[in-house]
This record gives structure tokens, sequence and C-alpha cells, in this order.
């Protein structure tokens, strides 16, 4: 299968400027997302994969900015456009979905207008037509009673429903690429395991290519094709999901394996990576993993390791594999 | 072995009255817990997991007395915690301990780790001066934290290190009890492994009794002997660890086994979803809370409420077609 590249990201660096000079929190990530394709980006607070997904939609926060690299969406130069260029883009091309949809979701409008403005602003139709769509996405994304919640405000819904809305926005002008940053983080397990169930369903249905930012190694396993696994700014292994769980490579990926507790598999004491991440104002020289490493030798101080291609799809960023 | 219970929950309720409108008040009941009946024993973690709104919050914080029965009893060591006097309370409250879930916001940024850890001890007048320092360093080893640390503020550590403060705190006056609520639900997957392990050795050299509260159905397995299922303020099934996650009963808690995303992407499944959201527990469905979510429900379910009850040895289910 060769699908088409739909992103492609090379060495992307981000900065962001604070009382203490530059601090860097993504330092040089390069992946590519395919047509049709869930990749997922795991990593723990601080790994930089927030920042990433701020970095492809062009919203990062006003400190922050992309100083190297390149950002390449179906041949465009992400970091060449204007920022009108980018606003025909976002929502429309690629849109995002976010952790707390309370936030993200405007409380003073009713979903019917939020989801509206959305469409009339991308596909100029007039409000009825805007309307109906807007129905039909929220039946899409199964909310029961589709007509009334439109007339709603997000704080009379539940959590789940808030984030069914949140699709239903993010997918209405049929997106090439869905970012869904930490989707179903602030969601019970039964109505995370629905909105799983709904996003596998939209892929399956739609070509939309998925890029999913989660720690929840179990959400990967359920819903990714492909995992990129990030540690302190930098892409510490690259694999598909199969071959990730089956044989990770770099020590970190097996140390965030063997340290999540097992639903079916009981043991005495739960394996444990020592140690923090390391403060972006302060990253150890060489590997940035070896503080915390147990394979780490004196080698490891001293050479940041690169990105191995150990097969055509597995890539490890570690000297010791 | 018979095992003693250190804690007897008997029909506890708590009704949450809310008040709506000026001129004419209406008042309606939200039934946070709606009748419990569990003990915890000696030396044991009682897991307790449910989805939000289930009461299990409540419950912590009615055990800890930080909250007032609407009605029924708490027994520790045999004794009802609402019949005793404010001095008995305070002393019974040194043994029942709380680690919250978020250690930004449980810890007063303006003290230090030395103040944080002491605090306890001072309140309940129980050390000063060098003995109090003393007190806190040994404290501060036994959650893996180190003496430099001790003029340090909370803003200065990270989120796994902070909730080692929070553990030390809990500790400090040495109690019999610690009810965990969601204590390592804010933390990174490797510091939450972390914690966990901490926990575990804590109670094997201190002795300790958890009543672990949670979310999170792998944490809550891999730290309890026993666990039981609340929802809407009911218990809907207890019992031992291997027996909850093996053999469900309930089908509620069937559902919610099968909702936890297993990280193994050749287990990937198709999953028995349940319908629907946890009603509002201000408005309970009638019968059995659950009915409207089963794919079991009957016409009985819809009208009679099941009954609590000992349906295998030490296996306790609310249902009135369990899953044998």
């Amino acid at each position: 299968m060769a699908a088409t590249k739909l992103m492609e990201v090379e060495d992307l660096k981000v900065r962001f400027k604070t009382e203490n000079g530059y601090v860097s929190t993504v330092n040089g990530v390069t992946f590519s997302i395919l047509e049709g394709e869930t990749l997922a980006i795991v990593g723990e607070s601080g790994s930089g994969k927030s920042v990433t997904s701020l970095a492809l939609m062009g919203i990062l926060p006003s400190n922050g900015e992309v100083y190297e690299g390149e950002m390449t969406f179906k041949d465009k130069d992400l970091r060449k456009l204007s920022k009108k260029e980018y606003r025909g883009l976002r929502g429309k091309e690629i849109s995002m979905i976010f952790q707390e949809p309370m936030t993200a979701l405007n409380p003073v409008f009713t979903i019917g207008f939020q989801l509206r403005e959305t469409i009339i602003l991308h596909f100029k139709m007039k409000k009825e037509q805007a309307h109906q769509r807007g129905i039909e996405m929220l039946q899409l994304v199964g909310i029961p009673d589709a007509e009334k919640v439109m007339t709603r405000f997000p704080h009379q819904l539940s959590g789940g429903m808030r984030q069914r809305v949140m699709i239903a926005i993010a997918l209405s002008c049929n997106p090439s690429l869905l970012i869904a940053d930490e989707p179903t983080t602030a969601l019970d397990v039964t109505i995370q395991a629905q909105i799983l169930t709904l996003m596998r369903n939209l892929k399956k249905n739609s070509n939309t290519s998925i890029m999913i930012i989660t720690h929840d190694l179990g959400v990967v396993a359920e819903i990714a094709d492909r995992v990129i696994v990030m540690y302190a700014g930098e892409v510490v292994e690259e694999a598909p999901v199969y071959e990730l769980f089956e044989n990770p490579m770099h020590p970190y990926t097996k140390g965030l394996m063997a340290s999540i507790p097992k639903v079916h598999d009981v043991v005495d004491d739960l394996y444990s990576i020592e140690g923090t991440v390391p403060n972006p104002a302060d990253m150890p020289a060489g590997c940035k993993f070896h503080p915390r490493c147990p394979l780490a030798s004196a080698e490891c101080t001293k050479i940041r390791p690169e990105l191995k291609q150990m097969n055509e799809q597995h890539a490890v960023r570690c000297i010791k594999v | 072995m018979e095992q003693t219970a250190i804690l007897e929950i008997k029909n506890l309720k708590k009704h949450f009255v809310m008040t709506k409108g000026i001129i004419k008040k209406n008042t309606t009941k939200v039934r946070a817990v709606d009748g419990l009946n569990f003990d915890v024993y000696q030396g044991e973690t009682l897991g307790i997991v449910g989805e939000s709104g289930c009461g299990k919050s409540t419950t912590g914080q009615l055990i800890l007395g930080l909250l007032d029965a609407t009605e029924g009893n708490i027994y520790f060591q045999n004794r009802d915690l609402a019949v005793l006097s404010q001095e008995e309370l305070r002393k019974a409250r040194r043994d029942l301990q709380v680690i919250f879930q978020d250690p930004y916001s449980s810890l007063n940024p303006r003290m230090t780790v030395e103040e944080l850890i002491g605090e306890p001890l001072v309140v309940h007048k129980l050390a000063s001066g060098k003995k109090l320092r003393e007190e806190v360093i040994e404290l501060m080893k036994l959650v893996g934290l180190g003496e430099h640390q001790l003029k340090r503020f909370p803003h200065e550590f990270s989120g796994g290190q902070r909730q080692r403060i929070g553990i030390a705190r809990a500790l400090a006056l040495k109690p019999k009890v610690i009810v965990c609520d969601e204590a390592v639900s804010a933390l990174d997957v490797s510091i939450q492994a972390q914690i966990l392990n901490l926990l575990k050795k804590l109670q094997r050299e201190l002795g300790l009794t958890y009543v672990f509260i949670a979310h999170g159905l792998p944490a809550v397995r891999h730290i309890s002997d026993r666990i039981g299922v609340m929802y809407l303020g009911r218990m809907v099934e207890l019992s031992d660890r291997d027996e909850i996650f093996e053999k469900p009963l309930h089908p509620y808690t069937q559902a919610l086994l099968d909702s936890v995303p297993i990280p193994d992407p050749k287990l990937r499944k198709e999953h028995q979803l349940i319908e629907g959201e946890i009603p509002n527990p201000s408005n309970p469905p009638s019968g059995c809370h659950f009915h409207p979510r089963c794919p079991y429900a009957t016409d009985r379910c819809r009208q009679e409420d099941p009954e609590y009850r000992e349906i295998m040895p030490k296996h306790f289910v609310a249902c009135h077609h369990p899953l044998l």
C-alpha cells in the first residue's frame, strides 16, 4: 500500500520566549501522516506532543514560534502561509478537538450557532442550509434529539455530549486531517469507549486522517495504525502499532509499557521509570533520557543519538539497540 | 482466616439539598450516597470504583468526617463516629487520613515542605522544635524525598514529588486508615507506577489500611485486595479483586470492565458499549438505577429496587438478574 503523504513534518523546532531567554520544547521532530491513517503521538507531560500539534495548526501561544524545520500539508508550505490563508485551512482542511470540550466551546453561544459559524465561514452556505448540515453532523456523531441540542448551550450538556459536539464541529467541513489532543482523557471510561468507537467508525466511513495525541497506551492500542513516541521534545521511537507493542526497542518505550498496570495480569510491584521528565530549560547533554535510563553508559551522556531506521517502518533513537 | 473490620459502614446516606428560585423555593434532593453497607478490613486495600457522579468521593469524605451523614452510621474500630465527643473525634481523626488527587491544589503554595509535612504534628501538638524537624526528615525519607528539600516550596517540585509530600503529610500522624481519593489519577504513567509502588511499600511496612477511590480500573486492580463498584450512590457489586475482574456478576461491572482500553492491539475488540450516560442523581430512574442502560433489564428491574445481598460467600451484588 503506497498511500500518499498528507502531512510532512521535517526537523520541526519550536521555542518559547520566557523571562530567562528562549526555551526550546520541540527539538527537531520529523514525521509524516499518510492519507486515511491514524497516527498516535504518545508521551508524558512535557514531551512536546501538544506543542507539536499547536504548531501544525498555527495556533501557538504568542510567545511561541517555530524557528526551524518544515511543515508541508498537501504540498503547501505551512510556514509560508499568510494569516488569512491559514484561516482558510484551519477548520476546513485541518481541524482539531481538545481535551476539555467545556473550555473549547464558547459558553455564551448555542451549539447550533457554533456549528453554523464554521460551516458558513468555509462553505458560504445560507443559514438554513448550514443549520440542516449542523443537525446532520450531530446525528452522525450519535447525538439523539439533534434538533433540540442545536438550541442548547454547552453547560447544558454532559461531558461526553460536549465532546461529540466538538467532533461534529471539527468534522463539519470534511477535513482531510483531524488532530485530536487527548480527546478522551477527561471522560469516564464507558463514555471514552463510545467516543473511541465513534472515531474509528468515522475513519472507516470517510477517508479522514487522524492524529491523536495521548498519554494512554490503551487508547493507542485501540485506535492507532502507527505510533510515535516522544520524550523531551524528540521522537524516540516510531513504528506501526502491532510492531511497537510486540517489539518496543527504546528503553523509554519499554519502561512506559512495563509501568502500566495490566487489567489481566497482576504483578506485585510495577516497573517504574525512576526520576522525572527533564525541565526544557535544563536539558541533559547527550541522550535526553540517559539520567533515567537503566542501560545508560558514559557514551550516552555525550552523544546525541540519531533516529536509526531499524527496518522499513521502525525507527529508534538509542545507541544501545 | 477471619478478618477484623476496622471500618463498618451501615446504611450510609448523604443527600444534598439544592434550592432553586428566590420566591418559590423549590428544593431537590441529590442522593449522592444512598444506602451503603460494607466493611473495610484491617490491613487491606479496598478499592472503590465508579464513574463521575457515582458518589465515591462523597463516601470518602463521609468516612473522614469531612461531611456529616444524612442517615446511617460509620463504625471505626467498633465505635460509632457520630456519637463521639469532640475530644474523642479529634483523636479518631488522627487515625483517619487522606491523600488527595491534585497535588497542585492540595498543598499551600506559601508553605515550605517542612511546614507542610510538620503541620499535622503541630496542630495535634505532638511535636515541636528539634523533635518536629527530626520527625519531618524521617517522614521525607519514608516517601523518598531528601533532607535537602526541607526548605523548598511546592512549585519547585514535579507532580510526582508533590504527591509524595501529600503522602508524607498523611503519614505524619501515624494513621491506621488512609483514604486515597484519586491519588494517582493526575500523574503521568511512569510517575503513577512510582507512587503505586510507594503506597504498597508503606502498607507492608506500616500495616496501613487503604480505601482507594479511583476511576482508573487498571490502577485499582493493581493495588486493591477487594473492589467495590458504585453506581448512582449505591454499591452494585463488591468482592475480591480477581472475582470482580474475572467473574463480574453485575451487568454494570461487566460493561465497565469492557470499556477499559487494553494496551495490546492484538486484543482490539468491538466494545460491548453501554448506551447512554449516567442519569442525574437528583432524579434517578425507578427500580434498579442501572436499568435504562442495562442490556438485560426486565419489567421487574424497572419497578423493584434490587436488594444488595451476599450472593456467594464474600461476593455482594445488587441485581435481579446477576450474570451467574
